[in-house]
Parts: structure tokens; C-alpha cells; sequence
């Protein structure tokens, strides 16, 4: 499987399927599970012997032996249970280990499936689905073992184990049990298959019903522009009558819980039978009172059983989910043969075009750019500009065409040498919650406080992060600490010089309020520029205006290529910018200009 | 477990209720749920008195088998243990079945007076309170509280079968019930010192369990920004520390839980010793007889677990009892905008007059003092100053969103305090700096205000802005889902989807606060041109971010503080070189044509 991350001597399990995946992680931890079947028999067995007990003392008591029987017999009681108490301690403890170790072992798999995949891969996940797999669903995995387990074990060991005492006793005695288990699994399945969908109906419900509630809320003031509270009012009581009606499904269901009834009257027939082999003398007192205590034992394990299925349903989803995307084919990897030169950064398109099944988002670009040279890219939200960026560094891959770093194809590059010489800053400047030196040494670690404060210069940074009380030990995210979209932007610049890239991709879409900050981003962008090829796709019309080169991109199509002056000249499009401006726009010469023609850009 | 840790954070709308009060609220939600509550009630007495018969059956069985073998008739004493067993399943049914539907019922009608309640608030009570916390107290506290009548029918089934078991068990032998009742406070009490271990360790799991979230979420939004500086193997190492200390911690909590049961177990083990040995001479002494001694054998184990649970329910009980008075609170907050009168206007044409307008969010910062401004029909307005300097309060007035303390402002002559308010703001069209969407197509959102449109009409208003250039942008049209709050969309497009919907409103008046979010060139184009013609012949006013707007504007209203202090248009302003011109080079000169000519040589 292609990988971008790998970790060495990392324990491999089985990911063929759900079952078999989880199987190997038990499998590493085999001592621990099978100890703690060992402790439940222990724990069994004694309190299957405690009834036995109960049944001697009764005996006991009606035909007296000596004086100190019965003492003997109330100590024998406390061992025992003293006993069942330690196996079942120990029997949870190791359980207790089995399923942590599992859900952390497992969050660990994932996550270094997470770092393995690539950029296309965590473009078409959301976040709060991860999210719910790295915690729900580990937690899924650990209540399958604990309690799932003891839940297991107590319905396999709690009606087995009294089973075989009662047996011991009088193998007669196990034809009502034996009976009442065999219907008691055919109405506990018919029972949980028409919950489940209910429960899962309800839990929809009441998620539609906050997610509704929160949207009115949140667009409260749109509500009340619109005069709309009616309709949201009547909007939120739809969606709380839909999940009343869930509700009150479910507990007629519940409420029909055929088990109890059974499990009644097996009690009165198991009775009936012991009574009627007394009256043939085949059975004493002692061993009635034995026999029926024993029966009551499956009381606990008949009823838990049902939670111990839909425990092993949901860990076995859960697991399902998880490895979904563990499994997920990643389309790059590192490709630690590739080519791995020093860069120059001249960046060449060959008609090059990128897509879904669904349609293209770019179609047929061609375009060369020097090295050093900067060019703006230009265009409305989903004309593609930022797909085009993002096939320079192999976020993606092109679908046809190619494209060429000095030369030689990004795809035969080494992954690890391309993407260390261009940097890419986003729209969303991402930064994580550490000091904003920190941040800045992100991509070079080992950095000196002086390199950091020299690139946070450069990058009009320094002074603003000193006007913070802790300067650059300044934890991002904390206590108030709030960066506006521009001093975030020049943080992320600061990070960039110090790795000091080749390309520079620059997803420059901040806001300036006020003339002054301008002038400085304007500075640190100007700084960026120096020494390097830079793509930019921008907001900010002066530097749009002064690039060496402006791309206007269309739906996906290259509609436009020159510099400002060009464009003013041909472009219909890039003259409605200026249009508004009260600026004189030069005449447009020919309509003919406006489609790219690939022959006049090929140096 | 998740009852252990419920927030109980308290908001500014918070108030106690006297328990006079609190049960009298209670009860006008539960009365229409009378009848199922007293058959329910009857029920669990039935079900509890039912559970106890069933021992009691079967010792006297024994003492009859024992003592008479042949007068004892089998099957009349199977065909009482399984009516017995019937009895108790159907009582269960009537329960479990009727408390869902009462419980059901008082969800629902709690949860539809908490919105009908929220949704007459004015801005005020939304701007001082989270989003997510009203929803919660509509939504959650609704259920939490609901939860008191599952919990006291609960309780009090368990109460009368440990009542019930004590007071027949002490008719029968003092002595073992004396045993019984002795062994019962170290069972409550290592129940309830379980709890507070447990409380602390629940806490410290799920700060470490939101630890790991917390790297995870910030792993997995940074990804990219780890992948260009290849620092995967940084935050794995990381990673690892989180994870194993989480593992670390929850092993520990789980250790807790696994040992209260073996812990009880073996109190209770020595409760049945005691009793074997005590109950044992008892009945060799011949003052008990072996059914009797059976019957408490039996009787321990139906008495331990409800006396464990009532520990639990109790603090369950007041938790769903604090909810209650949550939900309550919320829908008694009181609103701040009061109107007078109700009157409805046919028409508006746009005129507004503040008199003397005096205006404060809270009592300590003053917005607007003594002010007064006259816009008049058809006029654009755009208002200019500082953060702070009253701009956006002025919309907010007209709007109505909120109550101001002094003065008055008229609408085409009324008082606006007279006005019915979802009248008169169907006359007002209104587009925010980040324009609210709701997840939907554009199309219903552009028909949001005005349902009464037909797609045709919603059609013209999308092509009127912009030239409609905008709507091939997007992937289906006017039928693209614009997703959850519009984020499907961008910043631009969800202003062009909101100038639509204004224009199709084809409101008396526009307010505008415009964005200072920055959008692409070509967007940003078509907006202003889709601004043209929302304006046009149309009281407009404008709290202005962009050169171009204020430029355009009929009067341009200069304010510091809370007050004009100057007006006019943009060339004379900027000749007189006051507040404006001073404003213009803070935040509007690098907007202009001649900051972006000299931008090339700016830095060199």
C-alpha cells in the first residue's frame, strides 16, 4: 500500500477484516484474555458452589450432625465468596488492561494511517468523522471488551456453569432450561431487530432536531429580518413531535419484553418439576432449595446477554468504520527513489487537466514560468485556482498532462525533495496550539531564536508578536491570545523563510482593516517575493497589479495570460475589475486576444 | 456514568426558584399526564408487591412439601408462581410502556414552550448567550428533566420492595432481620464512597480523552501544513505521550469500576454467611422454620441492589431537578425590546427620524447620547467611524433588535415602539457582514423572507445582481446545496446569495453592514454592481468598508463616539481635512486606484 509516512517496527495486524482485525489485537494481548476466562470459571464456580452450600447448610439444619457443621459450612460460605469476589476482581482487572491496550493500540494504528495518507485523502474527510473514529469508536471497541466481555462471559459462563451443578444434581432438572433457552434466543433476536432500527431512528432524530434548532439560532437575526419565527417555530416542533413518536416507539417495544414473562413461568414449571420428583423421592429439600437458587442465577446472565450482543454489534461497527479508513488506498507515496536535486523553481504546465468523475475542475492549462518570476492567478471562487496551485507541490495529481519542475515531471520527483522546497501557505493559515516560536521553527526545528526573530522581521512579524506579554513564548490558542487573519498570514510568511523554499505558493486572502497593516503585509509579500518563483492567488489588486505575470482562470479554463498592461489591453474580464475604478481604461483591442493561444507562452 | 459530571454552569438568566414555585411548574407539565402517572404509580406498587410474593410462594411451598407432602397441590402452586410471574411482566408493560408516553409528552411540551419562548427574544438575550448552551437547555436539560419521573417511580419501587421485604421478613423472625438491617450500612456505605473515588477519577478521563481529541482535531486540520514541512514523525512522538497517558488514566478509572462489585460481593458474602450460621441455629432451635430461613436467603439478594441504587438515583434525582429549573429559567428571561402597540402599516416609504435617541448595550458604556438624524426617502446613507463609534448600533436600532433608553425614533412618522414588529420588518431588508445561509439550496435561500415567490421571481432577483455572472460559478446553479450555514460556498457568493434575497424581499428600506472580509476581484465586482441596484431608489443605509461605497453615497454621516460629527460627501469631507480625512487614510486609502499604482515602488 502506498504510504507518505511509515513507522518502523510498527506491530502489524491483520486488516482483512473487521473480525479478523480485531481477533489480532486481541491475539497481541492472548495472555490477558485467556487469564481472565481462567478468573470468571473461578468466579463461577464459586458462586455456583454458594448455592450448593446454601442447599448443604438447609440440609444442615433439617438433619443436624454435629455442632460445628453449620459453623463450618457459614465459613465455607464466606471462602467462597471471598473467592468468587478476587476472581472476578482479577478476571476485570486484566480485562480492564486487554481493553484499554486495545483502543489505545488501535488509536495508534490509525493515526499513523492518518499521517500516511494523503492530501486528497483529508480533503474529502471531514474532520468531525475522523474525529468520531478516534474516539467514539475507540471507545466502541473498549466497551466490546470491558464490559462486553464479562458480559459475554457471564452469559456463556453464568448459564452454562448452573447448568452443570443443577445436572450434578439431578440431570432430570435440565429439561426446562434447556427448553426456555432455545426460545429465549429465537425472541431475543426478533426483539433487538426490532429495536435497533428504532433506537437508530431516535438517535438521527434527536441530531436533525439539534442541528435544526442550533441553525435557527445561530441565524437568529436573519429569522427576525424575515419575520420568520413561525415557520422556524413550527420547523423545531416537526422535528421534537418526530422524535417524541421515536421515543414512545421504543418503549412499547421495550415494554414488550417477552424474556421476563418466559423466564417467569420457567421458574414456576422448573419448581413444578422439582416438586413432583420429591413427592418420588428423588429429590430432597436441600437440593430443591439448591436447584431453584441455582436457577435464580440465570436470571442476571438471561437478561444481560441482550446488552452483550449489541455491545459486540457496535464494537464490531465501530471497528468496521475504523478500518475504512485505515484501508484507504492513498494515491501517493513517497517515492523514495525519484529524483531528489537542488531546485531552481521554473514551474511548466504541458495541457494539463484535473478532475472527479463527477467533472473537471481544470481543463487544458498550459503556461511556463521562470524561475524568481511571480505570478498572480486569478478568478471567481471555484474557477479551479487554487486546484492549479495545489498540483505544483502533488497535493493532487494531474488527471492528463504534465507538470514539470526544472524540468523534469512532479511525478518522478522524490516526494520528500519537492515538497522541502516549496512551501505553501493557505487561505485558512493553519496554525498549531504551541509559542509562536514554535510555529515559526516549524518546519526547521533546530532553529536559533536569531534565525526565528530574523524571519519574523522579514516577515513584518516582530513587532506585533513583541506587543504580546510573553514576545514569541506566546502559546497560540490561549487565554485570549486571538491572531487577526493578518498576523496569523505573517506568521505563517516567518515560517516559510526559515525553511526558505523555492516556490512559494501564497493563498494571500486576509483583509486589511486598516491602510497601516496593509502596508505591511504588502511589505512582507514584497520580501517573499525575492529570490524565488511565487504563485499567488490573491485579493489584493496592487499585487495582482505589479506581478510579473497574471493568470485569469475561468471555470477551470485559462481565459487570460500576460502582465497588467496586456490584460488591460485584451482582457473583457480582468478590465470589469478596473472598470470600477474610476480609472481610464485603455480601449480593448481584439476580441481574438481573450482566448489563450499556448504558442505565444512557450519560451 | 455520564450523570456524574453534567455542567451546571450558571448564565446571567439563572434564577432560583422557590421550591413552592418549582414543584407548582412541575406539576402543570405533568398534570395532562395524570392518569398515565397514577397507573404507573400503581403499577410499580403492584410490581414490587408481586416481586415479593414469588419467595414467599415458594418458602410456604416448601414448608407444606416438608411438613404435609400430600396435601400439597402441584399445580396450583405452578399456576400461582407463573399468574404471579404473568402479573409482574404486564405491571412492568403498563410501566415501562405509559412512562415512555408521559415522559415523551413533557419533553415534547417542554421543549416547544422553550422555543416558542427563545424565539420571541430580542437580540440582546442571543448576542449574551451562546448558541450551543440555549440549544443545550431546550434539548438536554428538556430530557434531564424529564428523567425525575422515570427516577421517582424508579425510587420509589425500590424503596417499597425494600420496605415491603423488611416489614414481612420482621413478622417473621426479628433476629434475621436484625442480621440484615446490620450488614445494609456497610453495603450503602462503601456504595457511596465509591462514588466519590470514581467522580474524581471520571473527571481526570475526560480531560486526558479531550487531550487526544484535541491533538487528533489538530493533527488532522494541520495535516497539510505536516506534510509540507515533513514533520509527520514530531507530532507521531507527540502523539504517543498523549495516547499512552490516556491509556494510563482510563486503565486506572477502569480499575475503580471493575472493583465495586468483588467489593460488595464479599460484603454481601459475609451477610449470607452471617446468615446461614444465625438462621441456621435458629431453625435447629425450632423457632423458625426451614421455608422462613429460605425466604431470607432469597430475600438478601432481591434486597441488595436497590439499596446500592438508591445512592445513585438520588444525586441523578437533583441534577434532573436543577435541569428542570434551567429550562425554566430560559423561557422566563425577560425581553428588553417592549413594543406599546401593534399597529400594522401598508406601506413604508423609508423615512427615519432618531429624536434625542439614547442608547446602551449595558448601563456603564453609553452607544448613542442625545442623538438625533433624519434619513430621508430614497436616500443612501453611509456611516463612517472607528470601531465602536455607534455605526452598527444605528442599524440595529432601525432594525429593532434591540430597546434604546431615551428619546425616539420614527418611521415614516410612527413611533417604532407602535409597530407590530413581524409586520414592520417585512418592509426591512437586511444583509450582515457575514450573511447567515441555511443549509439548503441558494434557491431556498433567496426565497427565505418572501415564501410566497415562485422560483420565476427568485430566478430574476439571482440574475438582477451582478448581471447573474455569479450563478455559473456555481456547480448546479440555483439549485447548489450551500451546506451547513452556507459553508459550501464562499464569503463572496454567500453576500450575492444574500443581495438576492433582499432584492426579491423588494424591502422599503436596506441596511447594510458591509464585510471586511476580503473576496476575490472578480466577486468583489460583481457584488458592487449587485449593490447598484439594491440601492437604487431605496432608503439605504450603510455602516462602509469599502471606498467604492461610501463614494457612491448620497450623504456620508461621520461618526466619534456616539455622535456626528461631521457630514457630507466624500471630495468635500476630504477637503476639509477632519475626522474624515483622518479615517479615509486609516482605513480607506489603500483601497484606492492611486495606493495600488504606487504599490510597486512601496518596498523595493
Amino acid at each position: 500500500m502506498k504510504s507518505e509516512f511509515t513507522v518502523a517496527n510498527a506491530y502489524r495486524y491483520n486488516r482483512s477484516s473487521p473480525v479478523r482485525w480485531i481477533a489480532s489485537h486481541l491475539w497481541r494481548h492472548k495472555f490477558f484474555l485467556m487469564f481472565s476466562v481462567v478468573c470468571w470459571l473461578s468466579a463461577y464456580a464459586s458462586f455456583s458452589t454458594l448455592q450448593v452450600i446454601i442447599g448443604r447448610a438447609a440440609d444442615e439444619v433439617l438433619n443436624p450432625s454435629s455442632d460445628n457443621a453449620l459453623l463450618f459450612i457459614a465459613l465455607t460460605a464466606i471462602g467462597v465468596s471471598l473467592m468468587d469476589s478476587m476472581s472476578s476482581l482479577t478476571g476485570a482487572f486484566l480485562l480492564e488492561t486487554l481493553g484499554k491496550r486495545f483502543q489505545r493500540d488501535a488509536r495508534e494504528e490509525l493515526y499513523i494511517s492518518l499521517l500516511s495518507k494523503s492530501q486528497v485523502f483529508h480533503d474529502r474527510q471531514r474532520t468531525g468523522d475522523i474525529m468520531a473514529r478516534a474516539t467514539e469508536d475507540m471507545t466502541g471497541l473498549s466497551d466490546m471488551v470491558i464490559p462486553g466481555f464479562i458480559f459475554i462471559f457471564d452469559s456463556c459462563i453464568g448459564i452454562v456453569m448452573p447448568l452443570l451443578f443443577i445436572a450434578s444434581i439431578k440431570v432430570d432438572l435440565l429439561l426446562v432450561p434447556l427448553v426456555f433457552l432455545v426460545i429465549y434466543v429465537f425472541v431475543v433476536r426478533n426483539y433487538v431487530r426490532r429495536l435497533n432500527p428504532v433506537i437508530a431512528r431516535q438517535r438521527d432524530q434527536f441530531g436533525v432536531m439539534n442541528a435544526g434548532l442550533e441553525e435557527s439560532i445561530s441565524g437568529i437575526e436573519i429569522v427576525k429580518a424575515s419575520a420568520q419565527e413561525a415557520f422556524e417555530r413550527l420547523k423545531f416542533r416537526q422535528n421534537a413531535r418526530q422524535f417524541k413518536d421515536y421515543f414512545v416507539q421504543q418503549g412499547r417495544i421495550e415494554s414488550r419484553y417477552l424474556p421476563l414473562l418466559m423466564y417467569g413461568i420457567a421458574f414456576g414449571l422448573m419448581f413444578l418439576h422439582c416438586m413432583s420428583l420429591y413427592r418420588q423421592d428423588e429429590l430432597s429439600i436441600a437440593n430443591i432449595i439448591a436447584v431453584m437458587g441455582l436457577f435464580g442465577v440465570w436470571r442476571f446472565p438471561v437478561f444481560i446477554s441482550i446488552f452483550s450482543w449489541s455491545l459486540m454489534e457496535n464494537g464490531l461497527n465501530s471497528a468496521r468504520r475504523i478500518l475504512t479508513i485505515i484501508n484507504a488506498e492513498t494515491d501517493l507515496d513517497e517515492n523514495a527513489t525519484g529524483y531528489a536535486g537542488e531546485l531552481r523553481g521554473e514551474i511548466t504546465f504541458e495541457a494539463v487537466s484535473f478532475g472527479y468523475e463527477d467533472g473537471m475542475v481544470l481543463e487544458d492549462i498550459s503556461f511556463h514560468i521562470k524561475p524568481g518570476q511571480t505570478v498572480a492567478i486569478v478568478g471567481q471562487t471555484g474557477s479551479g485556482k487554487s486546484t492549479l496551485t495545489e498540483l505544483v507541490n502533488r497535493t493532487y495529481d494531474a488527471t492528463a498532462g504534465r507538470i514539470l519542475i526544472d524540468g523534469v515531471d512532479v511525478r518522478d520527483w522524490n516526494l520528500d525533495a519537492l515538497r522541502s522546497h516549496i512551501s505553501k501557505i493557505e487561505q485558512d493559515i493553519f496554525l498549531f496550539s504551541r509559542t509562536i516560536a514554535e510555529n515559526i521553527a516549524f518546519g526547521a526545528p533546530d532553529a536559533s531564536q536569531e534565525l526565528i526573530e530574523q524571519a519574523a522581521k522579514e516577515a513584518q512579524a516582530h513587532q506585533f508578536i513583541l506587543s504580546f506579554k510573553d514576545g514569541y513564548q506566546t502559546k497560540i490558542g490561549e487565554r485570549g491570545v486571538t491572531l487577526s487573519g493578518g498576523q496569523r498570514q505573517r506568521i505563517a510568511l516567518a515560517r516559510a523563510f526559515l525553511s526558505n523554499p523555492r516556490i512559494l505558493i501564497l493563498d494571500d486572502s486576509t483583509s486589511a482593516i486598516d491602510s497601516a497593516t496593509e502596508d505591511e503585509i504588502q511589505k512582507a509579500i514584497k520580501r517573499a517575493q525575492q529570490g524565488r518563483t511565487v504563485l499567488l492567488i490573491t485579493h489584493r489588486l496592487s499585487q495582482i497589479r505589479w506581478a510579473d505575470r497574471i493568470l485569469v482562470v475561468d471555470q477551470g479554463k485559462l481565459v487570460a495570460s500576460g502582465s497588467h498592461e496586456e490584460l488591460l489591453h485584451s482582457s473583457p474580464h480582468y478590465r470589469r475589475i478596473f472598470a470600477r475604478y474610476d480609472a481610464a481604461l485603455p480601449d480593448i483591442e481584439s476580441e481574438a486576444l481573450e482566448v489563450y493561444m499556448p504558442s505565444e507562452e512557450v519560451i | 456514568m455520564g450523570f456524574f459530571m453534567d455542567g451546571l454552569d450558571a448564565e446571567a438568566y439563572d434564577r432560583q426558584y422557590s421550591d413552592r414555585e418549582l414543584v407548582k411548574r412541575i406539576v402543570s407539565y405533568f398534570r395532562p399526564q395524570l392518569p398515565r402517572m397514577v397507573i404507573v404509580a400503581t403499577a410499580v406498587v403492584l410490581t414490587a408487591g408481586v416481586d415479593v410474593l414469588l419467595p414467599i410462594i415458594i418458602s410456604r411451598s416448601l414448608d407444606t412439601l416438608q411438613n404435609d407432602p400430600a396435601s400439597a397441590n402441584l399445580l396450583l402452586i405452578t399456576s400461582l408462581i407463573t399468574v404471579v410471574a404473568s402479573l409482574s411482566w404486564v405491571f412492568n408493560m403498563l410501566r415501562q410502556w405509559l412512562s415512555a408516553e408521559a415522559v415523551g409528552n413533557v419533553v415534547l411540551n417542554l421543549r416547544e414552550d422553550a422555543v416558542d419562548a427563545i424565539t420571541e427574544r430580542d437580540l440582546s438575550f442571543y448576542d449574551t448567550f451562546p448558541s450551543g448552551k440555549i440549544v443545550s437547555r431546550v434539548t438536554s436539560d428538556t430530557a434531564a428533566f424529564a428523567q425525575v419521573v422515570v427516577l421517582t417511580i424508579d425510587l420509589m419501587s425500590r424503596i417499597l420492595l425494600v420496605g415491603f421485604l423488611l416489614i414481612y421478613l420482621a413478622t417473621v423472625s426479628t433476629k434475621l432481620t436484625l442480621v440484615l438491617v446490620t450488614i445494609s450500612p456497610f453495603v450503602m456505605g462503601a456504595a457511596l464512597g465509591f462514588r466519590k473515588i470514581a467522580r474524581d477519577w471520571v473527571t481526570q478521563s475526560r480531560r486526558v480523552l479531550a487531550e487526544v481529541s484535541n491533538h487528533i482535531q489538530e493533527t488532522v486540520s494541520g495535516i497539510g501544513v505536516a506534510k509540507t514541512f515533513r514533520q509527520e514523525s514530531t507530532i507521531y512522538d507527540e502523539f504517543l505521550d498523549v495516547n499512552n497517558r490516556s491509556y494510563k488514566i482510563n486503565l486506572r478509572t477502569g480499575f475503580t469500576f471493575s472493583s465495586i462489585f468483588p467489593i460488595l460481593n464479599v460484603i454481601i458474602g459475609f451477610g449470607t454467611a452471617g446468615l446461614l450460621y444465625v438462621g441456621g441455629k435458629t431453625v435447629l432451635s425450632g423457632s423458625l422454620s426451614a421455608g422462613d430461613w429460605y425466604l431470607f436467603i432469597q430475600g438478601m439478594a432481591l434486597f441488595w441492589f436497590p439499596l446500592t441504587s438508591i445512592a445513585s438515583f438520588w444525586s441523578q434525582f437533583q441534577l434532573g431537578l436543577a435541569a428542570g429549573e434551567r429550562v425554566f429559567a430560559i423561557m422566563d428571561a425577560e425581553n428588553k425590546v417592549v413594543q406599546t402597540a401593534n399597529h400594522v402599516l401598508d406601506q413604508v416609504r423609508g423615512d427615519i427620524r432618531f429624536e434625542h435617541v439614547d442608547f446602551w448595550y449595558n448601563e456603564n458604556e453609553t452607544v448613542l447620547k442625545n442623538f438625533s438624524l433624519h434619513i430621508q426617502t430614497g436616500e443612501t446613507l453611509a456611516l463612517v467611524g472607528h470601531t465602536g463609534s455607534g455605526k452598527s448600533s444605528i442599524t440595529k436600532l432601525i432594525a429593532r433588535f434591540y430597546e434604546f433608553q431615551g428619546g425616539k425614533i420614527l418611521v415614516d412618522g410612527h413611533d417604532i415602539r407602535t409597530l407590530s414588529l413581524t409586520d414592520y420588518r417585512r418592509f426591512l431588508g437586511i444583509v450582515s457582514q457575514t450573511p447567515f445561509l441555511f443549509d439548503g439550496t441558494v434557491m431556498d435561500n433567496i426565497r427565505y423572507g418572501s415564501p410566497e415567490a415562485t422560483e420565476q421571481e427568485a430566478e430574476r432577483a439571482a440574475q438582477a445582481v451582478g448581471g447573474g455572472d455569479w450563478i455559473k460559478s456555481l456547480p448546479q446553479g440555483l439549485h447548489t446545496a450551500v451546506g451547513e450555514r452556507g459553508s459550501s460556498l464562499s464569503m463572496g457568493q454567500r453576500q450575492l446569495v444574500a443581495l438576492a434575497r433582499v432584492l426579491l424581499q423588494n424591502p422599503s428600506i436596506f441596511i447594510l453592514d458591509e464585510a471586511t472580509a476580503s473576496i476575490d476581484p472578480l466577486t468583489e465586482t460583481l457584488i458592487q454592481e449587485g449593490l447598484d441596484t439594491v440601492m437604487d431608489n431605496r432608503t439605504s443605509i450603510v455602516v462602509a468598508h469599502r471606498l467604492s461605497t461610501i463614494k457612491n453615497a448620497d450623504r456620508i454621516i461621520v461618526l466619534r463616539e456616539g455622535e456626528i460629527i461631521e457630514e457630507g460627501s466624500h471630495e468635500d469631507l476630504l477637503a476639509q481635512g477632519g475626522h474624515y480625512a483622518e479615517l479615509y487614510n486609516t482605513y480607506f486609502r489603500h483601497q484606492s486606484l492611486e495606493y495600488i499604482e504606487a504599490s510597486g515602488e512601496l518596498i523595493a
